[in-house]
């Protein structure tokens, strides 16, 4: 079993959950979190109408730009598929499309019915 | 490479971003999260809090690179007293960048 950790864009998320969702991995969790990295403004995610010269040309001072976390546990096998299908969606090319980490996990509980393993999972 | 998790007190948390900023260490991600901890939260004269508002910064760095980030906390994050909070540092096979898509911090 591996984790996958994805912070990415706050405005890419509903078209991440539904990619997720009909390649059959429905089942996430989402965090709204604080990032800071090589982005410094925000000015790429409005909504309204902006001149695309101006995303180059303003740097920005913002301490934090609010990010979105998604952890979701797979199986091995299905580690890859999904961190390429996170990338395609969220790749925009602009500084702070976000990152995505793989680390291990070696055992998951199912509450319900006490189930463990890779069957806890899916 | 390392995922590293600490936890801090919120009135500490800057300090130790610019403490971890000036040693090259700038990207990390931080969320609000409530604990407690061995103390079972605190007693203040007659009104007892069970869970205390913390912060998690949370930061992937490469192995060789974690002991000197978790100096720089302990040492930023120090008061000497109860709830000055805790660092974990698990594994992480892989990180990728979206924009690039290439493998790697």
């Amino acid at each position: 079993m591996k984790e996958i950790t994805a912070i990415i864009r706050p405005n890419k998320i509903n078209t991440t959950k539904k990619v997720l969702d009909t390649l059959g991995f429905p089942a996430m969790t989402a965090q709204r979190v604080l990032g800071r990295g090589k982005q410094k403004a925000i000015i790429g995610e409005v909504t309204m109408d902006i001149d695309k010269t101006k995303l180059h040309e303003k740097e920005g001072t913002m301490r934090y730009i609010p990010k979105r976390m998604l952890t979701l546990l797979v199986s091995d096998q299905d580690v890859s598929l999904v961190v390429e299908a996170i990338m395609r969606v969220n790749q925009t090319g602009q500084k702070g499309d976000g990152r995505i980490f793989v680390s291990p996990i070696e055992e998951a509980i199912r509450v319900r019915t006490g189930e463990n393993g890779d069957k806890a999972i899916t | 490479m390392k995922m590293i998790r600490a936890i801090v007190r919120p009135d500490k948390a800057e300090e130790v971003v610019d403490a971890l900023a000036e040693s090259g260490y700038v990207a990390l991600t931080k969320l609000d999260v409530i604990g407690r901890g061995k103390q079972k939260g605190i007693q203040v004269d007659e009104i007892y809090y069970d869970e205390l508002p913390k912060v998690m910064l949370m930061l992937v760095s490469e192995s060789e690179n974690t002991s000197g980030i978790i100096q720089i906390i302990n040492d930023t994050a120090f008061t000497g007293n109860f709830g000055d909070g805790k660092v974990f540092v698990s594994p992480v096979d892989e990180a990728y960048t979206v924009r690039t898509r290439s493998k790697g911090l």
